[in-house]
């Protein structure tokens, strides 16, 4: 079931490709970007934190009261907030789109499971900032999410009560909360930082940014959405202390399992939210069948024939992902060309994906892949051009 | 006239040729036109499609995934460089540039891919119909002894055993 749903999903995916390669240039296509966009987004949203921080006052009294003079009092401060509100959806949108289309398109495999856990921890990690990006507020919508999360807290068997406590810092919501939060939004997202060395640690020039035009039509839609009276976040309604709050908008793309404890127990939506990022957690690893035609070769680690490698080091710049690093030569190459080398490569195995494509570079035969020998393909080259001569000539 | 003879090397992620080919990977539309599938395009050594060149094929093409979706990362930019390089290191030996090409098609660009394929024939075809001077490399320095007729039919065939690298 799965893996029938993953092909159709990878042939729906891929078919979308070529779709929108019809319309841009190939080197446009916006979802061949959603990395670089959701890093993108993420600029813009520390950005715009980063002004919005110096009016935010963070006590229960103070902080309606100071988004409220940033929204109305200060110039462009509506707009500002608005961007950061619209950037943090975009950043969630792109994330996913992200998640979604490397995982239907087979990038988790081989050893891509770093950038996987280190992503499902930026997307959960990304989620959290929003929701608490949201309480900042103190409106009564930030009362409400913060009632019910501290409900969910609770709900998790052990750890839940003393975490609620730590969150809360004390037993009720009290002047310790705000700071707390504003701490967590801003810590987290500093942490998202370090979160995305680990991201980007085996990849040779990841694509952190995207093309201009995206850059720019992105931009200017948020500007738009955070400008235009309709969709301009409005003033909720102050937070009251002790009143139940019934409605409040939501935000689908981090609020939802707020919503959902319309018809949940909050134990349960968090128990979901926790099963459901395990089961992310363990994607790579479900061994995964697919059907011939994607049948996926398994062509072994690359391996460096230290007799051969002249320590040129052309393979360690091709090589996407910095699986080879250079060592000094512990001894002399056996070839000629390799007699006098200064280096030696060597495949890091935790990172090859077994591509090849340094086997691809190495202009001296010192790599190969083990299950994908020189001899098969030349063997497979010599079969080729034997055999189609004749039987076109006689056909 | 039969159709000039061509392999092609297309990365297991790019364009599917299941029902393309049949078992020996020959292109039904295109019978002379021979299909190896690699771990990446990024896989091929240049080496080896100069050899293909050189053991008796009129042409050479390497198919990787549309360019800025290479399942591994970069693969396709690498091997379109490598095969412009290659194109102009065979120029100066007088093989024509054009008897090699980088494609890109994704897993369902199939229509896409073999009108590609089609239009590179047609190249090869406009070519001079052997290839003027392709000496076993061991044999001779350029303009080697080529028989004047077409080289087609058997003359490198024997020759090929699967390796004989001597760079
Ligand atoms: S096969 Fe070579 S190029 Fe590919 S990841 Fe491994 S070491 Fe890098
Ligand atoms: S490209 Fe080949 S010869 Fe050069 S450093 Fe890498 S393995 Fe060694």
């Amino acid at each position: 079931m799965y893996r029938r749903a993953l092909s159709w999903l990878l042939r729906q995916t891929l078919k979308l490709d070529v779709t929108i390669n019809r319309v841009y240039p190939t080197d446009w296509n916006p979802l061949y970007y959603t990395g670089g966009l959701t890093n993108f987004f993420l600029l813009v949203l520390v950005v715009s934190g980063i002004l919005l921080f110096f009016y935010y006052v963070a006590s229960l009294d103070g902080a309606y009261a100071s988004v409220a003079y940033l929204t109305d009092a200060v110039p462009y401060g509506g707009l500002l907030r608005g961007i950061h509100r619209y950037a943090a959806d975009a950043f969630i949108i792109a994330a996913l789109l992200h998640l979604f289309r490397n995982w239907f398109t087979d990038r988790y495999l081989f050893s891509r499971d770093g950038p996987w856990i280190s992503g499902m921890f930026l997307l959960i990690l990304g989620g959290f900032i929003g929701v608490n990006g949201y309480q900042l507020v103190w409106d009564t919508r930030a009362q409400a999410i913060t009632q019910i999360f501290v409900q969910m807290l609770r709900a998790i068997p052990l750890a839940g009560p003393p975490l609620a406590h730590l969150f809360l810092g004390g037993p009720g919501i009290s002047d310790a909360l705000l700071p707390r939060i504003l701490f967590l939004h801003i810590g987290t997202a500093s942490f998202l930082y370090l979160l995305l060395w680990w991201h980007y640690v085996r990849l040779r020039h990841p694509k952190i940014w995207p093309p201009a035009t995206w850059v720019l039509t992105t931009l200017g839609l948020i500007t738009l959405l955070a400008a235009l009276p309709g969709t301009a976040p409005v003033a909720g309604v102050p937070a009251q202390p002790g009143v139940g709050v019934t409605s409040y908008p939501l935000d689908v793309f981090f609020l939802l399992p707020f919503w959902l404890t319309n018809w949940l127990p909050a134990g349960v939506v968090m128990g979901g939210l926790i099963l459901l990022f395990l089961a992310g957690y363990v994607i790579p690893y479900l061994d995964r069948e697919t059907e011939p035609a994607m049948g996926v070769r398994h062509a072994g680690v690359a391996q460096v024939i230290d007799g051969n490698c002249t320590g040129c080091e052309l393979c360690y710049y091709d090589c996407p992902y910095d699986a080879i690093v250079m060592v000094p030569s512990p001894h002399p190459g056996v070839t000629k060309a390799a007699a006098n080398r200064k280096l030696l490569a060597v495949v890091m195995d935790s990172r090859c994906v077994e591509c090849g494509i340094c086997v691809g570079a190495c202009p001296f035969e010192a790599l190969e892949l083990p299950k994908f020998l020189e001899a098969d393909l030349t063997r497979r080259i010599a079969q080729a051009v034997a055999a189609p001569a004749s039987q076109t000539v006689t056909a | 006239m039969a159709e000039p003879k061509v392999v092609g090397f297309v990365c297991d992620w790019a364009v599917a040729t299941e029902g393309l080919t049949d078992g020996d990977g020959r292109l039904s539309a295109h019978p002379s036109v021979r299909i190896v599938r690699v771990p990446c395009s990024g896989f091929m050594r240049p080496d080896w499609l100069e050899e293909t060149l050189r053991a008796g094929a009129d042409g050479a093409f390497v198919t990787g995934c549309p360019y800025g979706d290479c399942l591994n990362r970069e693969g396709n930019y690498l091997m379109r460089d490598r095969v412009e390089q290659l194109a102009r290191r065979l120029s100066r030996r007088r093989v024509e540039a054009g008897r090699l090409a980088m494609l890109a098609h994704g897993l369902h660009d199939r229509p896409a891919f073999l009108e590609d394929v089609a239009t590179f024939l047609q190249r090869l075809a406009a070519l001079p119909p052997a290839a003027p001077s392709r000496p076993a490399r061991p044999a001779a320095p350029a303009g080697g002894p080529a028989p004047a007729a077409s080289t087609r039919p058997a003359a490198p065939t024997g020759s090929v055993t699967p390796s004989e690298e001597s760079p």
